[in-house]
């Protein structure tokens, strides 16, 4: 019985991964969300399968929306703010060159405008992402240290200095934890993506601060000890 | 025009005084030093209660063995036991959480070439057990939810550890960027303190882990 | 509190470190309030800062095996103190939290001399500063607030003494426009 459950899983996965219909779609979001919403994120859904967008993303944001509780109006919004983001990601990769970006790519690019990338520097993360590099797996790194706090140029060139220097995809994904870790000890994220630009041999940081804090020098301060 | 002439800004940081000023910019002068008047400098109190709250918050984290999960928890780190192959048993067990993630995440499952086996293998290279760590004192309840299972709130509890605070789960997720929360009592979403987070588009925040076969990732 | 008074900071984190976890509160009595008028600054709020100053310091313990150097424990939980600023500042940001809704700014000094006038330019200020960005408001609450030289802002925070001023500067204009009726 266990054999014929997983088969019957595994078969139900590729369907729903090869291209969510509208049928799809109301079954994903049947009780995860009003009628109302059903209805705006099918419409939303089948223009962004007309337009060669991903569906799935706009589904997950509409279920998440209900399952946090959120009014319907505003996962209405935000799926279709996504929907948008997705639709400029799409041209900016396409204008990088890639003339049919897989899903995977436009949402990496989607979250990375989301992050506060421009599109121009998404489409530069693409054109620098050559094999072995996955354009999806950059621009999500670029996103997250954007994301950490890290400046959106300064996450771009982190990433540049380290493809150039021949790094490994894996090694580009080490990048966010390696800059919470430079936090964690006090740095600021810029500060600590510098000396990871510096160490792959990126452009030149900025010089990591003396650790004074305020008034420590001052021996009037009158909150001194 | 509103804004201050140049040599009125330097009177501000303290490098001319106001006698050094031309008559002409004094006026302007006396009003920018009204600025400066304005600076509150008193010392802001605290509530009294906040160290008694710090210490508290210390105590708890220092008592092993919460401490060191709670370390673990804030320290950058692979956050994966991979997967490999396992006795029979667990490995059933794996597979069936692997190939259920699939679905859920409606995302390709491996092709299925040659008959489950096949699927098998590739569906546990694809999947990588990752481990989620809340330190929640005093929840009932403590959930993981994210794009990996629909969100659903009741669909992976953690399990506390003891007393200790620590709430834990595992689970085998697919290759791919993951965005998650956790969910106290039902209904709190929680950030996890230890993984960057981006904006929700609903004003909150997701945690996000990146799982690759070399492991899982706190991207 | 003789005693306490006396120990340095790297003697307490040193106890601390070596088990002595009740050691921590005398760095957080001495740290407590000295950081207290930043945070309620830059954040405009002093629930908010008391929540950030606490965080920090909580923060600061779990991660006191990463302060390598224990002399400098006041300027590396500064920092920490400082990011968390700013993340609170970020968020905030995204959430698109209008400053009146945030929660209460602090009342106006109660001046014990207090001229109303004053006492309302002093609150003037505090609200104009929370339309700075966090970059002016950083630099003007360190330098006119705090009293540190634009030296010691750089050391603080990384930035040019060149680029400090140029956003004081700015910082000036701004807050001259947004305290004009107050100012006159």
């Amino acid at each position: 019985m266990r054999t014929i459950g997983i088969a019957v899983t595994l078969v139900l996965g590729t369907t729903l991964a090869g291209g969510l219909g509208a049928q799809d779609v109301q079954v994903r979001l049947d009780r995860r969300v009003s009628p109302e919403v059903q209805r705006a994120v099918r419409g939303i859904a089948a223009d962004a399968a007309a337009h060669g967008l991903p569906v799935d993303p706009l589904v997950q944001k509409a279920i998440e929306g209900g399952a946090k509780g959120v009014p319907g109006d505003r996962v209405i919004a935000a799926v279709r703010a996504l929907a948008g983001r997705l639709a400029e990601a799409k041209e900016a990769v396409s204008e990088a060159g890639v003339a049919a970006p897989s899903g995977d790519v436009v949402e990496g690019g989607a979250d990375a405008l989301n992050a506060g990338l421009s599109r121009s520097q998404v489409g530069a993360l693409v054109r620098m992402s050559k094999p072995p590099q996955d354009p999806a797996l950059t621009l999500r790194v670029a996103a997250t240290l954007a994301a950490l706090g890290v400046p959106a140029t300064q996450a771009l060139e982190l990433v540049q200095g380290m493809i150039s220097a021949g790094r490994s995809p894996t090694d580009l994904l080490g990048l966010p934890g390696q800059v919470q870790a430079g936090v964690a000890r006090g740095a600021t994220p810029a500060q600590a993506a510098a000396g990871l630009a510096r160490a792959a041999g990126g452009p030149p940081p900025g010089r990591a601060p003396d650790w004074v804090p305020p008034g420590q020098r001052k021996p009037h301060n009158p909150h001194k000890p | 025009m509103m804004g201050y002439h140049p040599l009125v800004k330097r009177l501000l940081d303290g490098e001319l005084s106001l006698a050094e000023l031309p008559p002409e910019l004094r006026a302007e002068g006396e009003e920018a030093l009204r600025l400066l008047g304005a600076v509150d400098r008193a010392p802001v109190a605290l509530s009294p209660l906040l160290d008694e709250r710090v210490m508290a918050a210390v105590r708890s984290h220092a008592a092993s063995p919460a401490h060191r999960a709670w370390r673990w928890l804030n320290t950058p780190r692979e956050v994966e036991l991979r997967l490999r192959l396992r006795p029979w048993t667990v490995w059933a067990g794996a597979l069936a959480a692997a190939a259920g993630l699939a679905l859920l995440l409606g995302r390709p499952a491996p092709a299925p070439e040659r008959g489950l086996a096949t699927q098998v293998r590739v569906g546990l290279r694809d999947s990588v057990f990752v481990r989620f760590v809340l330190y929640a004192p005093g929840a009932r309840r403590v959930a993981v939810a994210g794009t990996f299972n629909q969100w659903d709130r009741s669909a992976a509890p953690l399990v506390p550890a003891g007393t200790s605070g620590v709430w834990t789960t595992t689970l085998a997720l697919p290759v791919g960027q993951h965005q998650y929360a956790f969910v106290v009592d039902g209904a709190r979403w929680v950030v996890d303190p230890a993984a960057p987070a981006v904006d929700d588009g609903f004003g909150r925040r997701n945690s996000i882990v990146a799982v690759t076969a070399q492991g899982a990732h706190t991207l | 509190m003789g005693l306490e008074g006396e120990a340095t900071d790297a003697e307490i984190v040193r106890a601390v470190l070596a088990g002595d976890v009740e050691r921590y509160a005398v760095l957080v009595r001495r740290y407590r309030e000295r950081y207290a008028r930043y945070a309620s600054r830059m954040l405009g709020s002093r629930d908010v800062a008391e929540d950030a100053v606490q965080d920090a310091l909580v923060r600061a313990f779990d991660r006191l095996a990463d302060c390598r150097e224990p002399d400098k424990f006041a300027g590396w939980l500064f920092l920490i103190l400082r990011n968390r600023c700013y993340a609170e500042q970020r968020r905030r940001q995204r959430e698109g939290r209008p400053l009146d809704e945030a929660d209460e700014m602090f009342a106006a000094p109660d001046r014990p001399d207090g001229a109303y006038e004053q006492v309302e330019r002093t609150h003037a200020l505090e609200r104009a500063l929370q339309h700075l960005t966090a970059e002016q408001r950083e630099v003007f609450v360190l330098k006119h607030t705090e009293g540190l030289a634009y030296e010691e802002i750089a050391g603080v925070t990384g930035a040019t003494v060149a680029s400090l001023k140029m956003r004081m500067h700015r910082a000036y204009d701004r807050l001259r426009e947004l305290m004009k009726e107050h100012l006159e």
